[in-house]
């Protein structure tokens, strides 16, 4: 796999990660609560921060984390069962959003188990320091790895096919655009925009971004296919 | 102040109705959606003293009761505010 190929596949893969929505919702909230709570705009710069750069890490790590593991493993022939496997995984978790992802109600109440939302829910709104809005960030990631854990092993293994200095433009490429809606939203907050509009927007297009998402999944899954099982069998007669 | 009303939790306890918390919810919300401070006292007010008059006649409610009658009548005043808390539970 060429360099450009493997760099589109972790773009590809980070941009399907951007459009899971749990950190969203938690930023939403906890935006929500301190400014309720009359904190200063510093304050609410301070935590909303400190939640992105929570997320930032946790991502960094697993993508980070998933490559040694993978590099490790096979280096940089990674063997056809693998990719199918990542495939199959990119199928399937595809299948899932489009069944599941959000609860069929009122609102963006995500298909996560009830008692880890009433606690990421409690712990939105009684976090109050900057520390704590940092675990929290890194909370969201690790309550929808249902959910990234698909495009994160594509994007592991797309990195561990790129020669060395380039995993590291990979890994940091795969953790910026991962991060690019919830930075959005970030910006949209301490620009001064009402959380209403925000999140009237996103309950009035949740079945679109859940489509898009899973849309994303199979497309990917798809190509890798295509391009790694089928290419390399027909290139190899 | 506190009416003789018991208030049912999603969880099954039960708690005596507190104006006061609703009334801190109501102007949380308010200025959650950028409200002047003094609109959305002026508004947890107005909340507040229609959410009593409907209890008076009910000596037990739930508290998706409190929140559905407090939601009804805020979106009069601030239809952003009274969108945002009816969503406060159901965002994740």
């Amino acid at each position: 796999m060429g360099i450009p190929i493997s760099l589109a596949i972790i773009a590809f893969a980070a941009l399907i990660h951007a459009s899971f929505q749990l950190s969203v919702s938690m930023l939403t909230m906890l935006s929500g609560h301190a400014i309720g709570a009359k904190h200063s705009q510093k304050k609410l710069f301070n935590l909303t921060t400190n939640f992105l750069l929570g997320t930032a890490t946790l991502t960094l790590l697993l993508i980070t984390g998933l490559s040694f593991i993978l590099v490790n493993l096979f280096g940089a022939d990674t063997p056809q069962m693998v990719w199918a496997g990542a495939c199959g995984l990119l199928f399937g978790v595809a299948i899932s959003i489009w069944m599941f992802y959000y609860r069929r109600a009122k609102g963006t109440a995500l298909w996560i188990p009830r008692g880890v939302a009433k606690y990421l829910h409690d712990r939105t709104k009684a976090t109050s320091m900057g520390a704590e809005a940092f675990g929290l960030g890194m909370s969201s990631v690790a309550g929808e790895i249902l959910f990234i854990i698909a495009p994160l092993i594509i994007g592991a293994l797309a990195i561990t096919q790129l020669p060395g200095v380039w995993q590291l433009l990979g890994v940091g490429i795969y953790t910026i655009i991962s991060l690019s809606s919830i930075t959005v939203v970030w910006m949209l907050i301490g620009g001064g925009h009402t959380l209403g509009r925000i999140q009237k927007w996103r309950e009035n297009n949740k079945y679109f971004l859940q489509f898009v998402a899973g849309a994303g999944l199979i497309v990917l899954s798809f190509f890798v296919y295509v391009y790694e099982i089928l290419g390399t069998a027909v290139g190899g007669m | 102040m506190s009416l003789a009303v018991d208030i049912i939790k999603n969880n099954g306890s039960s708690e005596r109705f507190d104006r006061d918390k609703l009334h801190k919810s109501i102007v949380s919300v308010c200025i959650s959606v950028r409200a002047p401070h003094g609109q959305a006292e002026a508004t947890a007010h107005s909340v507040c003293d229609a959410v009593i008059d409907w209890l008076a006649s009910r000596p037990e409610v739930t508290s998706a009761d409190i929140r559905t009658i407090a939601g009804k009548h805020l979106k009069r005043y601030h239809p952003e505010a009274a969108y945002l808390y009816e969503q406060h539970h159901i965002i994740i």
